[in-house]
């Protein structure tokens, strides 16, 4: 039985004497149980592009590595796997500098990179382990005083979801800008406090909350609003991961603060 | 035995001298369960949010006016004019004051260090030749842990008098490595490999941009210096990384290191001149004869 797509994000169930194979374009991830142990592996992959898939294999298949971590859980239920978004913001360097015009709005559609995570679906749930799918930068986001560690990433600004290839490895962030200033808007590097925001499956792609950016100014903090309810872009959108930091109160302030630097003034 | 001795020894003492001693005894016990009880709450109450210097100052300062405050009832009680013991203790004091300039240097140092607050537990700092992680700031020395293990005690007034290095005070930090390559090498070309080196590196941060110089002309080469951005957490990884990198991928580009090299150039006088000459045609006699026959 193979899945391939988003499907590949069903709940499992592994079965004794075999390996379960998610494979992604850049990583694939091996788990076996034996007894009361999950077993995991994650190897680098070398394909650039291509689609996800899962599968069961039989356990003579699985790669001999030196790297199979092992963790003990009690629960033999299914096995969740489930995207998350990278556990630092990302920085964003658009593939071409553009610079919305004052009194204009648009809306980008982002892709952002997302983690495989997998978790236990028994009594107690628990998380197992998590893995990046994609590799990121490391970057830094601000002063080198007061800014921030974060995951850098070039990508290219899609103004239609039709442009974005569906893929089981990457979320698309609606972005909504509104200029509502004097002066250019110029997006250089965009940071996107990705622990704040949930995952959501639709029909073809994966989403997360749109974020609704007002500029007023340079000298003036850019308002942000994440938009809690599900996009609207695809029908039958259910959540799939929470965020990692639900943007309570603190978080919103914090996310304030760091939006003075949103366009890199 | 023993107890019964201490009775019979009370029961022979006047009521005076007991109910003075009961009130001395009173007035210890109280009084150093007050200092105690205001220490602590100072402590984990008022102070609660302060650093952990500031909190041992405050509870030191408390601690000894109190014991001092209690020991002066004491003697009070027991008697002892104060007049003159201040008096003599002031005497005591110039005495004691002069023995010990040192020690009130470190601890006026140690305040104005908890003061100002170039570093807290935990930075790791770097005094002259001594670097490591900070244990302990008190009055009179800061305790550090160097890197392979050793505990070092350096004197406050050392650290106010000497230049102090916090190296994990921001949270970025930039390496420079510094090295040099060989003369008549294609510098663009270097420059361009070291980008690469830097970018496919994990360790190092995209923004700020690495810093690639050519600095100098030196006598084997031409010095180069790349500068690479990294959290402060990751000094060690990266320093193993980007070695092994810079090596790795010279040796693949074919980019040699300068070696430190001289060249010797021997000039001709013209003295020398026919004793050069009969060499020379001593040598193409030898290859005449000794050169294969058919």
């Amino acid at each position: 039985m193979e899945k391939t797509g988003i499907a590949v994000w069903d709940p499992v169930e592994i079965p004794q004497k075999k390996c379960a194979m998610w494979r992604f374009p850049l990583r694939s991830i091996w788990v076996e149980r034996i007894e009361t142990e999950w077993h995991v592996l994650s190897l680098p992959e070398r394909r650039e592009h291509g689609d996800a898939a899962y599968r069961l294999v039989a356990r003579s298949q699985k790669p001999p590595s030196s790297q199979w971590r092992h963790y003990l859980h009690r629960d033999i239920g299914t096995m969740q796997p489930s995207p998350v978004l990278p556990d630092r913001p990302v920085v964003m360097r658009p593939d071409r500098a553009l610079t919305l015009l004052p009194g204009q709005s648009t809306i980008f559609f982002l892709e952002l990179p997302v983690w495989f995570r997998l978790s236990t679906s028994g009594y107690r749930p628990a998380k197992v382990f998590e893995e990046p799918l994609s590799v990121l930068t490391r970057t830094w986001f601000g002063d080198p005083v007061t800014g921030e560690l974060c995951w850098g990433l070039a990508t290219r600004l899609h103004h239609s979801i039709e442009s974005v290839d569906p893929a089981a490895d990457r979320a698309v962030c609606p972005l909504m800008i509104e200029n509502d200033s004097e002066s250019d808007l110029e997006f250089q590097k965009i940071c996107i406090h990705v622990e704040n925001l949930s995952i959501f499956r639709g029909t073809w792609h994966l989403w997360t909350n749109s974020l609704l950016a007002v500029f007023k100014g340079p000298d003036q903090a850019t308002q942000i609003e994440i938009v809690h309810t599900p996009p609207g872009f695809e029908e039958g959108m259910v959540p799939l991961s929470e965020a990692r930091l639900p943007s309570t109160g603190w978080n919103i302030r914090r996310t304030f603060g760091m939006l003075k630097y949103f366009t890199d003034f | 035995m023993f107890i019964t001795q201490i009775v019979n020894w009370i029961s022979t003492l006047s009521p005076d001298v007991l109910t003075r001693g009961l009130r001395v005894a009173v007035t210890v016990v109280i009084g150093l369960v007050l200092v105690r009880l205001l220490a602590v709450v100072t402590q984990r109450y008022i102070m609660k949010k302060s650093t952990p210097q500031r909190q041992m100052i405050v509870r030191k300062i408390i601690s000894y006016t109190g014991f001092f405050i209690v020991l002066m009832a004491v003697l009070g009680e027991l008697g002892v004019k104060l007049t003159a013991l201040l008096g003599a203790a002031g005497i005591v004091g110039i005495a004691v004051g002069f023995a010990s300039q040192t020690s009130v240097s470190n601890i006026i140092s140690g305040l104005f260090l908890i003061s100002e607050k170039p570093f807290a537990i935990g930075d790791v700092l770097k005094v002259g030749g001594t670097t490591g992680i900070i244990q302990s700031i008190d009055l009179l020395s800061v305790k550090i842990r160097t890197f392979d293990n050793l505990f070092v005690r350096i004197p406050n007034e050392k650290i106010l008098s000497s230049e102090v290095t916090n190296i994990t005070r921001f949270p970025i930090r930039r390496m420079d490595i510094v090295f040099q390559v060989d003369h008549g090498q294609d510098l663009s070309r270097i420059h361009g490999v070291l980008s690469a080196i830097a970018s496919a590196n994990p360790w190092s941060l995209d923004e700020p941009e690495p810093v690639i110089m050519f600095t100098e002309f030196k006598e084997s080469g031409i010095e180069v210096m790349l500068g690479l951005w990294f959290a402060k957490t990751d000094f060690m990884d990266l320093k193993n990384t980007i070695m092994k990198d810079i090596s790795a991928r010279f040796a693949a580009e074919g980019i040699r290191f300068a070696h430190p090299r001289r060249m010797v150039r021997i000039s001709p006088t013209p003295a020398d001149a026919p004793r050069r000459r009969k060499a020379r045609s001593t040598v193409a006699r030898g290859r005449a004869t000794s050169a294969p026959t058919a």
